[in-house]
């Protein structure tokens, strides 16, 4: 084996990256951390080759792998050395069943088929997957996407892997099965660069911190220095999830009014997915619903906000009970996926839309409220993520809606974009509106929330008051 | 039916037939000849895993022709109009949707490209088509999901809807195009990393071959056309 490392230096202009100089030893597992946006991802990008196969620029300097330079093989030269994991599952995926795309990167590099072969059973086994071969990957959890991800870069054989925010579509559980594939990755002797927000799955595993910051290193630290370090003072999420504590122990309204479920099923066929008899829940607070992927929280959001026909549950709210078509007013969901909901060409109309009777003044104040008045003329499609999300809120309030639901708000979500999302769920409170968060994110909900909803198998096992002890049983296992 | 009888086609052969069947929109045909054609999609949906919509498909399918044939004729007036658009569409469209739902939904991707490979078609049309071929499922949950989105913010099967029809059209395509836009962007990205740029010739683990039953079925569709295709040539020159 040929001893890897890199050499990498870029004199762009000051927005992307400037003077990077980074060596990476063979067998090391390096972190990128930084704000969104501060040129972590692009690093990534010129690792793998991307910069400059598929993204145009202005570039300087080199980046090295051993001797060669990495800007002058093609890329799927490249392929064959260093492998890339994605964000997104929804889009790296070439194929639409899972042994394919096991399979895809060797077939690419035109391995015999004795060889595939046997190195599909090599991944399958190294990754336990066998239950996931032959699947529909649109069927799979984001936790099993993301696996199948890392086994077919696996199976091509690279010496380095880089990964760019792999998990911010993961909950708890899935985020430290990633740990084990890191580690397994790491006993092969790979190296392997990970550029991440969320922290504390990587802190058994990872040997030295990049900090970046307006596209320079600002910082390295070894691990040990860096458990020692305060997070917040570099915009960093927590490592150590045990450090964090509730902010909001006590309900924010004592009126002890409540919300009741009654009789909330759902079936996927013969497949109960959902079954609640009877829940109460207080007004007028933030509430987390928290559950491993599949526990039925999403089909528990789509009926609350009465999308399902066939769900026959009603919620009794203010005294009065709720149908599905009454549901259907009073409440919205803000989807992951904000691009989805956002219709109209600026942001004033979008709220405008909302409005029984447009009335402009009004939905100035709104945007005022959720600082979003400078941009009123604007494409929502051209806002970033943390704005369109705020004006999806903003046409919520607009059509007087008293339920919110929110599907995974900070995913993917740095420090500061994290304590935004809290401020805007603190405003909506103080309008009275009640709201439900779908999240895997602790550090969200000890900022935010006041009480839990813990699915389990379509059943809510638990509903309290937030407790530490309880949540932290469920988020560090 | 027990499932060993279930058979998957190359995608050649699902692609010729596609090809053949619509050119049955173009012109009516004797009934024996639209029978055979008919039948294709039917068998191949029955064997592989949409018994249902194969056998909903049929029953869909009969009725439009008892309507054409014994309905029709003593049929006026606006119930005529109504029978008509539902008989004569669905009868000439419904075969190829079917033909194109069954190719759609039973071909992997890899073997698409494998396939096409095959018959020396170049990397600069297969891999575009197969993105296409991979993007089409996400489309569908892409509008389900944003006609959630539209119904929550009172845009449904309703009034004020109905007033702004080319609103809603617009509120589909936008997030559609957008998101279009930027699958397709991160899917090449994704896959130029995995060495999908690779000149040499790809290896297939998946190996696709001709079978007899695609023999079998490309003889019925040929025949079937080449009845339809000698009929409409002696109609063309008797006139």
């Amino acid at each position: 084996m040929e001893d890897v490392s890199f050499r990498y230096e870029n004199n762009g202009n000051a927005q992307n990256l400037t003077d990077i100089k980074l060596n990476v030893k063979k067998g090391e597992v390096i972190l990128l951390c930084g704000e969104s946006g501060c040129g972590k991802t692009t690093i990534t990008r010129f690792l793998n080759g991307l910069i400059p196969n598929f993204f145009d620029g202005k570039r300087q300097g080199d980046v090295y792998l051993g001797d060669d330079l990495i800007s002058e093989m093609p890329i799927y030269e490249i392929s064959k050395h260093i492998g890339s994991v994605f964000q997104n599952p929804k889009t790296q995926f070439f194929n639409v069943d899972t042994t394919s795309e096991l399979v895809f990167g060797c077939e690419n590099l035109s391995m015999s088929v004795d060889e595939i072969k046997k190195r599909l059973d090599c991944v399958v086994n190294d990754f336990k997957i066998a239950n996931l071969v032959d699947k529909n990957i649109f069927k799979l959890s984001g936790g099993e996407k993301q696996k199948i991800a890392c086994a077919s870069v696996s199976a091509v054989g690279p010496d380095i892997l880089v990964l760019d925010e792999p998990s911010s579509n993961l909950d708890s559980k899935s985020s430290w099965d990633f740990e084990h594939i890191i580690k397994k990755w790491k006993e092969q002797g790979k190296t392997v660069i990970i550029a991440e927000h969320k922290l504390f799955f990587l802190s058994d595993v990872v040997d030295s911190i990049i900090f970046v910051k307006d596209g320079k290193i600002a910082e390295k630290w070894s691990i040990d220095e860096f458990r020692n370090i305060n997070h917040r003072d570099f915009g960093l999420r927590q490592l150590n999830l045990d450090n964090l504590e509730l902010k909001r122990k006590e309900y924010y309204s004592n009126n002890q009014e409540f919300l009741e479920l009654k009789n909330f099923k759902f079936n996927y066929g013969k497949n109960q997915v959902l079954d609640i008899d009877d829940v109460k829940i207080p007004k007028n607070e933030i509430i987390a619903i928290i559950g491993k992927n599949g526990a039925g929280k999403s089909t528990f959001a789509n009926c609350l906000c009465g999308l399902k026909k066939s769900c026959k549950g009603e919620l009794i709210f203010d005294g009065k009970a709720l149908k599905r078509k009454d549901r259907l007013k009073k409440s919205y969901m803000v989807m992951q996926d904000v691009n989805h909901q956002l219709f109209t060409e600026s942001v004033l109309d979008e709220v405008l839309l909302s409005m029984d009777e447009e009335d402009v003044e009004l939905s100035e104040d709104i945007l005022r409220n959720l600082n979003l008045i400078h941009l009123k003329d604007a494409h929502p499609m051209a806002l970033s993520g943390g704005e369109k999300q705020r004006v999806a809120i903003a046409s919520a309030i607009a059509s007087k809606k008293e339920i919110l639901i929110f599907d995974e708000p900070t995913s993917g979500l740095d420090l500061k974009n994290m304590m935004k999302v809290s401020e805007n769920l603190r405003y909506l409170q103080s309008l009275g509106i009640t709201s439900f968060i779908m999240t895997h994110d602790f550090e969200l909900i000890c900022e935010t929330c006041s009480h839990i909803l813990h699915f389990d198998d379509g059943k809510i096992i638990d509903n309290y008051k937030i407790d530490e002890n309880k949540l932290k049983d469920f988020f560090l296992r | 039916m027990g499932l060993e009888l279930n058979f998957n086609l190359d995608p050649r052969t699902k692609i010729i037939i596609l090809v053949i069947l619509s050119f049955m929109v173009f012109n009516d045909m004797s009934l024996y000849v639209s029978g055979i054609l008919v039948l294709i999609p039917f068998i191949c949906l029955l064997f592989s895993n949409h018994k249902k919509s194969a056998l909903m498909y049929i029953v869909v399918y009969v009725l439009a022709k008892y309507i054409q044939i014994y309905i029709l004729p003593t049929a006026t007036g606006l119930e005529a109009i109504i029978l008509i658009t539902f008989s004569y569409t669905t009868s000439r469209m419904l075969p190829i949707l079917m033909m194109g739902y069954y190719t759609i939904t039973t071909t992997k991707v890899s073997e698409f490209i494998s396939s096409m490979e095959r018959s020396n078609i170049p990397r600069d049309i297969i891999i575009p088509v197969s993105v296409v071929f991979r993007y089409i499922p996400s489309v569908y949950e892409e509008i389900k999901s944003i006609t959630d989105a539209m119904r929550m913010r009172g845009f449904g099967m309703n009034i004020k809807s109905l007033k702004n029809p080319l609103k809603v059209i617009e509120f589909y395509m936008i997030p559609i195009l957008i998101s279009a836009v930027k699958t397709a962007d991160e899917l090449s990205a994704a896959s130029l990393t995995r060495g999908l740029s690779n000149p040499e010739p790809r290896t297939h683990l998946l190996e696709v071959k001709l079978t007899k039953v695609d023999y079998s079925l490309l003889a019925i569709t040929f025949i079937g056309f080449g009845i339809y295709a000698y009929n409409f040539l002696r109609g063309v020159l008797i006139a």
